[in-house]
């Protein structure tokens, strides 16, 4: 089955290496193509190709590893090349190569921009202009177990809270809440949904850093609280990435984990979980003593755009509308339980039987997501934060300390690089959310 | 007159003969530093190519020298190198002294001191790295056992306690080899020095310190040239183990110079820290190259 299922993309590159007719167009796909997701991409592409004739698609391994994968589109469209003719964006790159100059303007073909949750178009528009459309979105969620909190927490607070009751009960779990605190990305997702839950960003809508504001600073006063205060929150998690902190979840050593949707699979499988039906996902809460604080989710996933040295836009859009339609987001979800990225999904049965969440859960956590800085920088910016955070975390520094000197970087990034007037420009603000009353429920 | 253009012409056989080795020399060692010594006067960002690629001089250098993760960064490798050295030197010596003796299975012991130095290095790191683990690291649960823990300790989250595994796994690997050069030199030292010592009534610590020691000298001074480049230069074994952690608290230069030139693809930027480390490194070489010319003129006399 495996085999099979790992063989049926190569099966089917050999199918496309017939020799190129004269009047059909090219295009070359590069996205994630391993294992299951491989099989699915190929199913599609082929689905695609008996629907437009003239339109012959090939399919370009990349890594599958995100840095990898910007490393080789870099050097790639440094060098003008072409191909792929649609590039797999993560969802922090779109800013950096629209910028650049490496993908298209989309909005000339009609993107039904309306019908996605508006975070996923924010995260793609770059100077008013749409650069990729979304393909699936990730977002952090709150777990918890059941058996020990019955009810999903309403606040931060009430996290702490719980979990100091649960690891005094004797026999409890050892750790209250685990996270990824480790020096890298997953440490700034972590921390916009703190930033969220206390009503503080990292840039805001004009462009201006604003990551050393007091509500920023009391966001990262409670990240390093429950470390170091609370102690619901062990210091290896300074040291754990996402799958660290699964393990620990599924093991039944913490009552919360802040983690993605990918594991919800694994741990309801009875034969390898211990938690096997007895942990539940929800938005992770505001803060209760935040007024401007919102339940907040970093925005993770992919995106599809056209690569500008293409000479096939019209018929490389045409193959990304097809795939981000909602039959083939569908599909995807049904077939490797990635979220779909249109609301309008959400109501249908067929996807409540295809993702492992509650559709409920699952919607509100993407309403509630916030792009990271929707900016050209924002990989640097992001080692920039990660650097401090992590200092702050493990007390090298006092959290205010370390944010100010975040932002002085920060501050001084965007100057160097000639980005102050292009992110003031941007001031777009994001579209109102579908259904704002959801978070209450 | 005659004579002196024979000369001139077997000049230009030897200039034509050694042109084509000197031609690949330039072009695979030469041609590539002046690359990157070009790239290092532009500005030259491969994810902003809107900035173009303007030449700015010395602006990357001047950049280098006000970058206080560049000082810090110096200073951690400079530590790492000084104090993994000293106890690789240590250590190895003890273990060529040990295996110079005649024993049975000495080829054995020989051969089998070298197997850390055989692992590949990201091999090794991740071992040390389970060793240090907080939750079922062998080393939490054996001090936890000796009492020196009431708890497991997080290595990795304090600077002091995060350079323990590295330094510890760098002297584990990298001791064997400078044991066998050690080795290689005491091999040279005439036997007949330390016979006609003891017959003068000279004990052990004496025929180590005036015998062994001065002649293990040359074979000292090529560890230290081999050990100071690749300490200086060392990447792999902390990208692994601590990724320079925590904060950039354990961050050598060359990472540094890695994350600049390929994770941030800033390659004015990068470039100009390649050529600071090459300076750096070559002026250790010559430094050392030129203590070891002395010595061994010294030696002889």
């Amino acid at each position: 089955m495996n085999l099979r299922a790992s063989l049926a993309p190569l099966a089917f590159l050999l199918a496309c290496t017939r020799a190129p007719s004269s009047n059909e167009t090219v295009l070359t796909f590069s996205g994630s193509a391993l294992g299951a997701e491989g099989t699915l991409v190929a199913r599609q592409l082929k689905r695609f190709m008996q629907l437009n004739p003239g339109i012959r698609v090939e399919l370009q391994r990349t890594p599958d590893d995100a840095s990898q994968r910007h490393q080789l589109y870099v050097q790639w469209l440094n060098a003008r090349v072409g191909n792929p003719s649609i590039l797999q964006l993560d969802v922090v790159w779109t800013p950096e190569f629209a910028a650049a100059g490496w993908v298209l303007p989309l909005d000339k073909y009609g993107p039904e921009k309306s019908k996605f949750f508006p975070a996923t178009i924010t995260a793609n528009t770059w100077a008013g202009q749409l650069y990729a459309l979304p393909w699936f979105a990730d977002v952090g969620l709150l777990y918890r177990r059941t058996d020990l909190v019955p009810n999903e927490p309403s606040s931060l607070e009430e996290i702490v809270a719980d979990a100091r009751r649960e690891m005094a009960r004797g026999g409890g779990p050892r750790y209250g809440i685990v996270f990824q605190g480790a020096r890298y990305e997953g440490l700034i997702t972590g921390f916009v949904e703190y930033l969220g839950a206390f009503g503080a960003r990292i840039i805001d809508d004009s462009g201006n850093v604003v990551v050393n504001r007091p509500e920023a600073v009391r966001a990262l006063e409670f990240m390093r609280d429950e470390l170091y205060d609370s102690k619901v929150a062990p210091l290896e998690v300074l040291t754990w990435h996402e799958e660290e902190a699964r393990f620990a979840f599924q093991n039944g050593n913490a009552v919360f984990m802040r983690n993605w949707p990918y594991p919800v699979a694994a741990m309801s499988d009875t034969a390898q979980s211990p938690v096997a039906g007895k942990f539940a996902v929800s938005p992770i809460p505001k803060s209760a003593t935040a007024p401007n604080g919102h339940s907040t989710a970093a925005l993770g996933g992919a995106q599809l755009a056209i690569n500008a040295y293409t000479d096939h836009p019209a018929a490389a859009y045409k193959l990304i509308a097809y795939l981000t339609a909602p039959e083939q987001m569908l599909e995807r979800a049904q077939a490797v339980g990635q979220y779909p990225t249109r609301f309008g999904l959400y109501t249908d049965p067929r996807l409540a039987s295809a993702i492992s969440i509650p559709m409920e859960s699952a919607r509100r956590a993407i309403e509630s997501a916030t792009p990271r800085p929707v900016t050209p920088i924002y990989t640097e910016l992001s080692e920039i934060l990660q650097i401090e955070l992590h200092r702050a975390l493990v007390r090298q520094a006092e959290p205010r300390d370390a944010l100010d000197a975040a932002a002085a970087k920060i501050n001084a990034l965007i100057e160097r690089t000639g980005m102050r007037k292009l992110m003031r420009a941007r001031v777009a603000p994001p579209p109102q959310p579908p259904d704002t009353n959801g978070h209450g429920e | 007159m005659r004579k002196i253009s024979r000369l001139g012409s077997e000049a230009r056989l030897g200039w034509t003969l050694v042109a084509p080795a000197l031609a690949v020399i330039a072009l695979i060692a030469i041609f590539p530093l002046g690359w990157t010594f070009w790239e290092s006067l532009h500005l030259h960002e491969l994810r902003m190519p809107w900035l173009g690629k303007p030449f700015i001089g010395v602006a990357n250098y001047v950049e280098i020298a006000k970058d206080p993760r560049f000082w810090a960064a110096l200073g951690h490798t400079a530590f790492f190198t000084v104090v993994s050295i000293s106890l690789e030197l240590l250590i190895g010596l003890f273990l060529a002294l040990a295996m110079n003796r005649v024993f049975r299975g000495r080829g054995f012991v020989r051969a089998a001191v070298l197997v850390p130095w055989a692992i590949p290095t990201v091999v090794a790191a991740l071992l040390w790295r389970f060793i240090f683990e907080s939750q079922g690291g062998i080393v939490n649960a054996l001090m936890i056992k000796a009492g020196f823990l009431d708890q497991p300790m997080v290595w990795f989250i304090e600077a002091s306690t995060a350079w323990v595994p590295v330094i510890l796994a760098d002297v584990w690997k990298t001791t064997p080899f400078v044991a066998l050069l050690l080795l290689a030199g005491l091999q040279n030292i005439d036997l007949s020095l330390y016979e006609a010592a003891a017959v003068d009534g000279a004990n052990a610590w004496w025929q180590l310190r005036h015998i062994t020691l001065p002649l293990l000298k040359p074979a000292i001074l090529v560890t230290l040239i081999f050990r100071t480049l690749d300490g200086f230069r060392v990447f792999d074994l902390i990208y692994v183990l601590t990724g320079g952690g925590p904060g950039t608290s354990t961050e050598p230069v060359a990472l540094y110079t890695f994350n600049a030139l390929l994770q941030n693809l800033r390659f004015g930027y990068g470039s100009a820290l390649s050529v600071v480390i090459f300076v750096i490194t070559f002026a250790l070489a010559m430094l050392y190259v030129r203590g070891l010319g002395v010595r061994l003129g010294g030696d002889e006399s």
